[in-house]
């Protein structure tokens, strides 16, 4: 099993989900953002922090880099699972591989802390937040698309940032992606004093396994 | 030809508007305005090569769509286009 985080310009959780990877037992290799090709890799992580400054809007010119191309051909090729975490999620959606928009929060606050959050399966977990931009929006017909295709893997319970649906990650169409505001890798070791981060990589190892 | 574009975004109609909201709550509470109805975008500037007028406002267009705005939520307007020497 092995896994690639990219990094772009202004990527800073890379460090953070690289030791989170490795610590669940994958092999993992940094990617810089001109590779144009992932084939080699089970999983793909788009980690948090910031890409080209964030400029225009969070992850608006990512999606223009050449290792998002790589990442797109990735999906089609079902070759293995992709997780955009923060930032990550925000060039997801900004590429159109996952729907809908992350626009400013409700308070207009850049909201650090931990967020209690509910797993599709029911399980219950904590995991920290931290972003500006984390108001999940959708026209409403992908909404109805989202929940008729049971899309909707984590939400908050306390919706600190507004965001429709109480959304706070979501699977593609196919099941090959995940996108999630919250921070699983900075809930992942003991001395964090919280691990349910785990619970996410034990999502994606699922995942995996289902396409084994 | 070159062809300046000034273009304006911000959020469609019923797109909840925080920054807006928060100039409106100090417009409304300072007096200097009762009903202000704020709206906030960003504004660019950018200069289009074309071999008409045509090439060149379809070139915007694409620039609009895919890199300037995310039409999920933003809309665009050009507030103006015109003819120039190449001078910025």
């Amino acid at each position: 099993m092995k896994a690639a985080v990219i990094v772009f310009p202004g990527t800073n959780c890379d460090r953070d989900t690289k030791a989170a990877c490795e610590g669940f037992g994958w092999e993992t290799d940094y990617v810089w953002h001109f590779e144009q090709s992932l084939s080699n890799y089970d999983a793909v992580f788009l980690p948090g922090g910031f890409s080209y400054g964030d400029y225009i809007r969070s992850g608006r010119l990512a999606k223009f880099s050449p290792v998002m191309k790589a990442v797109k051909e990735y999906v089609k090729a079902q070759r293995g699972f992709v997780t955009g975490i923060c930032n990550g999620f925000q060039i997801l959606c900004e590429t159109g591989l996952l729907p809908g928009v992350l626009t400013d929060n409700w308070n207009t606050r850049f909201i650090c802390k931990n967020s209690r959050l509910k797993i599709k399966d029911g399980k219950e977990i904590t995991l920290p937040i931290a972003h500006g931009e984390g108001r999940y929006l959708a026209e409403e017909d992908v909404l109805i698309e989202l929940n008729e295709k049971d899309m909707i893997f984590l939400t908050y319970a306390d919706n600190p940032n507004g965001s429709v649906g109480d959304i706070a990650g979501l699977y593609d169409r196919e099941r090959n992606i995940i996108g999630m505001m919250p921070h699983p890798e900075r809930a992942f070791f003991a001395e964090t004093g919280n691990t349910d981060g785990r619970e996410i990589f034990k999502i994606i190892e699922q995942a995996l396994a289902v396409k084994k | 030809m070159k062809y300046k574009a000034d273009i304006v975004v911000t959020l469609k109609n019923g797109v909840r508007d925080p920054q807006g909201s928060a100039i409106e709550t100090v417009l409304k509470r300072t007096g200097m305005e009762t009903d202000p109805n704020v709206a906030v975008g960003k504004y660019f500037s950018v200069v289009v090569n074309g071999e008409s007028e045509q090439e060149a406002k379809s070139k915007l267009a694409n620039i609009c769509q895919e890199v300037l705005s995310n039409p999920v939520l933003e809309k665009y307007e050009i507030e103006r286009f015109e003819l120039t020497g190449g001078v910025r």
